[in-house]
């Protein structure tokens, strides 16, 4: 209780301050907290994410802003780790005094952030697809879950391809663990066997041993769950130099990172909510105003970008519902307003997670992706039962 | 077997490739270069401007190679020569120089994380399986740059007076030998081959700023474990990489990544002089 008082009068001087500056109104904006992996794992995705933002951001402000007040972004990099989350949370929310966060990030550094999150109050949007049940009233999630993608791929492997025997690999980090755990319990019951589970830590670049077990447990099938980015380059790249061919499911990349990764991504697969391929028109729009916004410079949207897009335009939907900038109004609304974009239409209401449409794609030879099967809203299953949503 | 067997005399190349620069240093200037991930890094960001010209992916050798010969002569003179008299410092500065090598690099070529071309391409088959062909290259550049190194110092006027310098510097001085130059050579020449391993490690990993940061711990803990002898570094590296190799196998890579900085401290305990003759 004691230390409440400090922060009491921290926040009366403050309101004082803006009291006493008399074009504060006019000139108010509404800050939008972006922690992103600028550097480390996710520095491959990171600058995508960023331009979905600022065009989510420069969309709305055209239009008038969120109930008149423009949209203000500050981008701050989380190092792709908890360390750097920490501090980037903690600088947006009590220095930048931020309205909300939203951001893809790591699972390290979502879990780092999220107490950080409480103790300031901040809603906090979360954009990237993840391995499920992070639960906590601030937080609302708008990308898949384990329960939404997995199945998607094992049953492919398992019907199509008549695969029996799979390889885990992974990074060693909530994520990678958390998804093939899921792919784990999922393939044994469904007769499949899992003949090893492998992680490397997840700033390592070298697969060498994984590689060599790999080869002598000779699988059907091997599924791949990486931190986005660098480890999902390496791993490919040393897995094709190796010359080991097996069938590959691929849990944690991106059409971006499949494109950088060049024709050694070639025969993947992949399942996503987000393709650039998608027909309808609001993602030709998003398209063409990422393009024309940044010219040659832009980077190829993707699943872990372009939710960031819906996230921003979810969270002005809810501050326009509840007629205020309040925290606790907005959070209460979060999980009740839709938005249509690129993915179609997402509310975030099931325990504060959102059905989604998946795609099951194959990477071709030019780093395209052809989508081979589609589930229509599938259900993110039992996310956060404890949440009342 | 046989792949376990390649995994670890493979391993032990790409490290000795990488802390064989930072040996020579040590060996004459008495001090730990911890520039040395930086230099590293530099090599890396060589490779990948060979990429973006569309050189051919050889070329990044010397293209590294230079560059690093180049920026060691200047840091030699600018930072490293004034703090002779004081080691202790002398580290302290190379550390700072790494971060500002690090800041530098993002500046020019952003935080993000980059790939860079493989001269080679694919696997050869060996013993009934396939193993990846640049992996096998790093094995033949370790061995040469092991045996030219040790040409160097044992066959030519260079070698004897940098062994002289190395053995004691006041003595060798007293005979002549104008230390300082030694000391820029070495430097110099520490600095290029770190540059270079930067560039030959590229094509297995991915480029980034902070790319030299995991192998500058390891490149000084086998250091530390060898003294200023090549062939005990050799040892090292195949004792303590094949440690990595066999526990990250048989137990867990994360343990595995541990292994050489746990060994190392740990044989240091044991026996200070490590793998080199006390």
């Amino acid at each position: 209780m004691r230390h409440l008082i400090p922060a009491a009068i921290a926040a009366a001087a403050f309101a004082c301050f803006c009291a006493t500056v008399p074009a504060g109104a006019a000139d108010e904006t509404v800050k939008i907290g972006i922690p992103v992996g600028l550097s480390g794992a996710n520095s491959v995705v990171a600058p995508s994410v960023v331009q979905a933002a600022k065009l989510a951001a420069q969309e709305i402000n055209d239009k008038g802003g969120i109930m008149g007040r423009k949209i203000d972004l500050v981008v701050a990099d989380d190092g792709s780790g908890a360390d750097g989350a920490v501090k980037a949370f903690t600088s947006l929310i009590f220095q930048d005094h931020v309205n909300v966060i939203i951001t893809m990030e790591t699972s390290a550094a979502r879990n780092a952030g999220l107490p950080v999150v409480a103790r300031g109050k901040t809603p906090f949007l979360y954009t990237s697809y993840y391995e499920g049940r992070s639960c906590s009233p601030y937080l609302y999630v708008d990308a898949w879950v384990p329960d939404q993608q997995v199945a998607s791929i094992v049953d492919y492997f398992m019907k199509e391809k008549g695969a029996k025997t799979f390889f885990l690999a992974g990074s060693d980090y909530a994520f990678g663990r958390g998804m093939l755990e899921f792919t784990h319990k999922y393939i044994t019951a469904h007769g499949g066997k899992v003949v090893a589970e492998e992680y490397l830590p997840m700033d390592a670049s070298d697969w060498t041993p994984v590689l060599s077990k790999l080869r002598a447990d000779h699988p059907d099938a091997l599924i791949t769950s990486t931190a986005g980015g660098a480890p999902n380059v390496t791993l490919t790249k040393q897995l094709r130099a190796a010359g080991i061919n097996v069938l590959f499911g691929n849990l944690g990349v991106d059409e971006g990172t499949a494109k950088a990764i060049g024709p050694d991504a070639a025969g993947v697969y992949i399942s996503q909510s987000y393709l650039t391929t998608i027909a309808d028109p609001q993602n030709q729009a998003f398209k063409a105003g990422l393009e024309k916004m940044f010219g040659s410079d832009m980077k190829t949207p993707n699943d872990l970008s372009e939710p960031e897009y819906d996230g921003i335009y979810l969270y002005k939907a809810a501050v326009e519902k509840a007629g205020s900038f309040n925290e606790a109004k907005v959070l209460s609304e979060l999980g009740k307003v839709s938005f249509t974009g690129p993915r179609g239409t997402i509310t975030m209401d099931k325990q504060h997670h959102a059905p989604l449409t998946m795609y099951l794609g194959q990477v071709q030879q030019d780093g395209s992706v052809k989508v081979i099967q589609t589930f229509k809203n599938v259900d993110p299953g039992q996310q956060c039962p404890k949440l009342k949503s | 077997m046989a792949i376990l067997f390649l995994d670890i005399i493979t391993t032990a190349s790409i490290l000795f490739v990488v802390a064989a620069g930072l040996l020579i240093v040590f060996g004459v200037l008495k001090i730990i270069n911890f520039a040395h991930g930086g230099f590293l890094t530099i090599g890396g960001y060589a490779a990948l401007v060979t990429t973006q010209l569309h050189w051919n992916p050889w070329m990044a050798l010397p293209v590294a190679l230079l560059a690093g010969l180049v920026l060691g002569a200047v840091v030699e003179l600018l930072v490293v020569r004034p703090l002779y008299a004081r080691p202790l410092d002398a580290i302290l500065a190379t550390w700072g120089l790494s971060i500002v090598v690090v800041q530098m690099i993002t500046i020019a070529f952003g935080r993000g994380t980059n790939f860079v071309q493989s001269p080679v391409q694919g696997a050869i088959p060996i013993a009934g399986d396939t193993y990846s062909l640049y992996r096998l290259i790093m094995l033949g550049v370790a061995i040469i740059l092991g045996a030219v190194m040790i040409g160097i110092l044992q066959g030519t006027r260079l070698g004897l007076t940098a062994r002289a310098v190395i053995m004691n510097e006041n003595l060798s001085r007293s005979l002549g030998i104008n230390s300082g130059l030694v000391r820029f050579a070495t430097f110099s020449i520490g600095s290029g081959l770190a540059a270079l391993a930067g560039a030959l490690i590229t094509p297995l990993l991915s480029v980034d700023p902070l790319m030299g940061v995991p192998w500058l711990l390891n490149a000084f803990m086998l250091v530390m474990v060898s003294g200023t002898s090549l062939i005990s570094l050799g040892a090292a590296c195949v004792v303590l990489g094949g440690a990595q190799v066999a526990i990250s196998t048989y137990s867990s890579p994360v343990l595995g990544a541990l292994s050489i900085v746990v060994l190392a401290a740990v044989l240091l305990r044991i026996r200070p002089a490590g793998f080199a003759r006390a």
